[in-house]
C-alpha cells in the first residue's frame, strides 16, 4: 500500500498483494517449474483492466488464484473486501459464487441445460432464493439479446453461447468479473460485438472487469493495461496500481 | 431451479446409460418381487388348504402323506378306514364337527371327494370363510355332484349336466360327460357302453350318472380342483364292482340295501374340536391328539403343523432363489457404479463449472449420490410395475392352463422396504463415483476444450 490516494482495501473490488505461487507448468520441453508473482494489483468497483500476456505464461493460473480455485504460497487476495484464501471449503465456494463471475474462452456452458438454466444454475449455486431465479435470469438474457432462452445451449450459435456465458457470469451481480480470453473462440466481428457487450454490462452492473487476452486489438478498449511481467515488478507505477 | 434439476439434466444427458442402468435395476427388483409374491401366495394357498380343521385322521403311512393326499389331493389315499372306525371316532372327543371323506374316484383327472353335506355346512375352506356357490347348491341326494371352481372352468360343465366318474385316478383317465338331460341317452364317447377299462386299472362307471347340482366360487385352495358328492354314492359304485365281480357278470343297479360293511370305507376324517371364543387352539387338543394316536391303525395329523413343515422345506428352495435375486440386485448396483464411473471423465468439466458457480465439494458429492439414488428408485419402481404386470400375466396362464390359482400379492411394507433397500444400495454404489466427483480438480478441468 504505497500511495495514500489508494482507496481503502475494503472498498476495492479486487486487491492482490505480494502473491507468490510456485507450480509446474507443462511446456514443449515437458513439465517445468515456474513461479508466478504479483506484487500488487487492485481494481476499484466497476474498473476495467486488460492483462496481456502470451499464452502459457500463467494468466489462467492467476485468475484461478484470484477465484480461490488455487491456493497461493504467499500473499493475499481480497475480493469485495473479503480475503479469499482465509475462507475454506464451502465458505470459499460461496464467496466465489456470490462475488466473482468467470467467463471462459470456450464458455464452459452446462451442456444439456437450456440457456436460462445455465444462468439460473449460477443463482442456485450462489444461494439466491429459487423464486427469483427465472425472473432474474430472463431479464439478463433479454438484456443480452437471447430470445431462445429455453433452447439447449448446444443448439445456439457460438455468438449466442458467448452471451449466455456472459449472462451467467453476471447473474449474481458479482463485484468482479474474470474473463479469460473471452473472444478467442469468435470471429473478429463477433469478438468486437461481444467485448462491447461484456464491457457495457459490467459497467451497468457495477462489476469490475479483469480481462486476460493476447489480442492486441483489445488494448484500445481498456483504460488500464498490465502484463504479467509488469505485475511481478515491485516498482511503483507498473500498471498493477494506479 | 433446484439441485434436483441438475440431477435430472445429468441423467438426461446420458439417457442411454441411464435407461440401461434403470432397466438392469428393474429386472433385479422384478425378480425379487416375483419370488416374494409367489412365495407369499404359495404360502397363503398352502395355509388355506386345511381350512379350520384341527386334526386329520386317516390310515395313511405318515401324517405328511395323509395331509398331501387328503387335503391337497396329491395322490389317491391307499389305506382306507372302515366306517365303523369313524363311528367310534365320532364319540371319542367333543367334536364341533367330524366329517368323513373318501377319495378314490376321479373325473378327467380331477379328484372326487365323497363326503357328507356337513363338508359345506360345518367345515370352512379357510378360517373365517364359508363356502359360496356360484351356481346351484350343495348335494342333498346320492348321485348329485358339486364342482370346484377350477373344475367348472376347465370342463365347462354347469348345473344340470350329467357326468360319469372314473374309478381310480390316472392322469390319462377320461371321465365321460353328457351335456344336459337331452343328450343323456345319446352316445357321448367312443368308450364302450359298459364300464370301459382305462390305464392303471381305472374304468368309467357308466352305470351311475352324476347330476351337477352346484358350482363353487373360487376358494384359492386345493378344493377348487375337486368334485364333491355323497359318501353313499361312492359306496354304491364300489358295491356294484364287488357284486359284478362276485357274479362274474352284469347285475342290477346297486341300492343302499346291497351295501355291506366292506363297501363302507372312508379315507380320512376332518375333525374340529369345540373351542371357546373362536380360539383356534382348544386346550384339550394335545390331549385328544395323544389319545387318538394310541390306536396304531390311525395316522393323526395336525394339518397346520404339517403345512408349516412342508412350507419350511419349500422355503429352503425359496431362500436359494431369493439369495440369487439379491446377488442380481447387488450386481445391478455395481452396474450403477460402473455407469457413473465410466461417465466421470465427461462429468468432470461440468463439476468444475458448478464449483466455479459456487457449489461446494459436499454439494457435488451429494448431487452424485442423489443421481444414483434416483436411478435406484426409478429402477425399483419400474421393477415393481414389471413384476406386477408379469405376475398378473403368469397367474393368468397358470389359471388358464393348470387351474392353479396364484394371486399376486405382496405386502405394502415389503414394497416400501424394497424401494428403500434398492435406493440405499444404489447410493452405496454411488459412493465411489461421488468421491471421485468430490475430488475433481477445478483448475485442471477448466482448461479450454478443443
Amino acid at each position: 500500500m504505497t500511495a495514500s490516494a489508494t482507496p481503502r482495501a475494503t472498498d476495492l473490488a479486487l486487491d492482490v498483494t505480494r502473491l507468490v505461487f510456485a507450480y509446474r507448468r507443462s511446456t514443449d520441453q515437458g513439465e517445468q517449474p515456474f513461479t508466478l508473482r504479483v506484487h500488487e494489483l487492485d481494481l476499484a468497483p466497476g474498473e476495467q483492466i486488460l492483462l496481456t500476456a502470451t499464452s502459457g505464461t500463467g494468466k489462467t493460473t492467476l485468475l484461478n488464484l484470484i477465484a480461490g480455485i488455487l491456493d497461493p504460497d504467499e500473499g493475499t487476495v481480497r475480493v469485495a473486501g473479503k480475503t479469499v484464501h482465509a475462507a475454506f471449503g464451502a465458505e470459499r465456494d460461496q464467496l466465489r459464487g456470490r462475488h466473482i463471475g468467470m467467463i471462459f474462452q470456450t464458455f464452459h456452458l452446462l451442456v444439456g441445460f437450456s440457456a436460462i438454466e445455465n444462468v439460473m444454475c449460477a443463482l442456485l449455486m450462489a444461494g439466491v432464493p429459487e423464486r427469483e431465479h427465472r425472473g432474474r435470469a430472463k431479464a439478463l438474457l433479454d438484456r443480452l439479446g437471447i430470445s431462445r432462452i429455453d433452447a439447449r445451449v448446444e443448439e445456439l450459435s457460438t455468438g449466442q453461447q458467448q452471451r449466455v456465458a456472459v449472462a451467467r457470469a453476471l447473474a449474481c451481480d458479482p463485484a468482479l468479473v474474470l474473463a479469460d480470453e473471452p473472444t478467442a473462440s469468435l470471429d473478429p466481428d463477433n469478438a468486437q460485438v461481444a467485448m462491447d457487450l461484456i464491457q457495457q454490462v459490467c459497467k451497468e452492473k457495477g462489476a469490475a472487469l479483469l480481462c486476460v487476452s493476447h489480442d492486441p486489438t483489445m488494448l484500445a478498449r481498456f483504460p488500464r493495461h498490465a502484463t504479467l511481467a509488469s505485475l511481478a515488478d515491485a516498482t511503483p507505477g507498473n500498471g498493477g496500481t494506479r | 431451479m433446484n439441485d434436483f434439476t441438475i440431477v435430472l439434466r445429468s441423467l438426461r444427458a446420458r439417457w442411454f446409460s441411464t435407461l440401461t442402468t434403470i432397466v438392469t435395476v428393474a429386472v433385479a427388483v422384478a425378480l425379487i418381487v416375483v419370488l416374494l409374491t409367489l412365495r407369499n401366495s404359495g404360502k397363503a394357498s398352502f395355509e388355506r388348504g386345511a381350512g379350520d380343521m384341527h386334526l386329520l385322521v386317516s390310515g395313511e403311512a405318515s401324517s405328511t402323506v395323509a395331509v398331501l393326499n387328503n387335503v391337497f389331493y396329491a395322490n389317491p389315499p391307499r389305506r382306507p378306514l372302515p366306517w365303523s372306525r369313524f363311528e367310534q371316532l365320532q364319540a371319542q372327543a367333543p367334536w364341533e364337527y367330524a366329517i368323513p371323506t373318501a377319495i378314490g374316484d376321479s373325473f378327467r383327472a380331477f379328484p372326487v371327494v365323497a363326503t357328507t353335506p356337513e363338508f359345506f355346512s360345518a367345515f370352512k375352506p379357510a378360517p373365517g370363510e364359508t363356502w359360496r356357490f356360484a351356481e346351484g347348491a350343495a348335494f342333498t341326494n346320492d348321485f348329485e355332484i358339486v364342482l370346484g371352481s377350477a373344475v367348472a372352468r376347465r370342463t365347462g360343465l354347469k348345473v344340470g349336466d350329467t357326468i360319469y366318474l372314473t374309478h381310480g385316478w390316472s392322469k390319462a383317465s377320461q371321465g365321460a360327460t353328457t351335456q344336459g338331460d337331452a343328450d343323456r341317452a345319446g352316445v357321448t364317447h367312443d368308450d364302450d357302453d359298459e364300464a370301459s377299462a382305462g390305464p392303471g386299472g381305472t374304468h368309467v362307471h357308466r352305470e351311475f350318472g352324476y347330476k351337477v347340482v352346484g358350482v363353487l366360487e373360487p376358494t384359492l385352495t386345493s378344493h377348487d380342483r375337486a368334485l364333491f358328492s355323497s359318501l353313499q354314492s361312492s359306496w354304491l359304485m364300489h358295491a356294484q364292482d364287488r357284486r359284478e365281480a362276485d357274479a362274474k357278470g352284469e347285475v342290477a343297479q346297486s341300492t343302499p340295501a346291497d351295501l355291506i360293511d366292506d363297501d363302507k370305507k372312508i379315507t380320512a376324517a376332518l375333525l374340529r374340536l369345540i373351542s371357546r371364543d373362536a380360539s383356534d387352539t382348544p386346550a384339550n387338543l394335545p390331549q385328544v391328539f395323544d389319545q387318538l394316536r394310541r390306536d396304531g391303525t390311525l395316522t393323526v395329523a395336525s394339518p397346520s403343523q404339517e403345512i408349516k413343515n412342508l412350507f419350511e422345506i419349500i422355503d429352503q428352495v425359496n431362500r436359494v432363489f431369493l439369495a440369487i435375486a439379491i446377488v442380481v440386485l447387488v450386481s445391478s448396483a455395481i452396474s450403477i457404479m460402473l455407469a457413473l464411473y465410466n461417465s466421470m471423465e465427461q462429468r468432470r468439466r461440468q463439476i468444475a463449472v458448478l464449483r466455479v458457480l459456487g457449489a461446494s465439494q459436499g454439494r457435488i458429492f451429494n448431487l452424485t449420490l442423489v443421481e444414483c439414488a434416483v436411478i435406484g428408485l426409478f429402477g425399483a419402481v419400474l421393477g415393481i410395475i414389471l413384476a406386477y404386470v408379469g405376475a398378473g400375466m403368469a397367474s393368468g396362464v397358470l389359471r388358464q392352463r393348470f387351474g392353479l390359482i396364484i394371486e399376486p400379492s405382496i405386502a405394502p411394507t415389503v414394497i416400501v422396504i424394497l424401494l428403500a433397500v434398492t435406493t440405499v444400495l444404489a447410493m452405496l454404489a454411488g459412493l465411489v463415483p461421488a468421491i471421485m466427483a468430490y475430488r475433481t480438480s477445478v483448475a485442471r478441468n477448466l482448461r479450454p476444450v478443443a
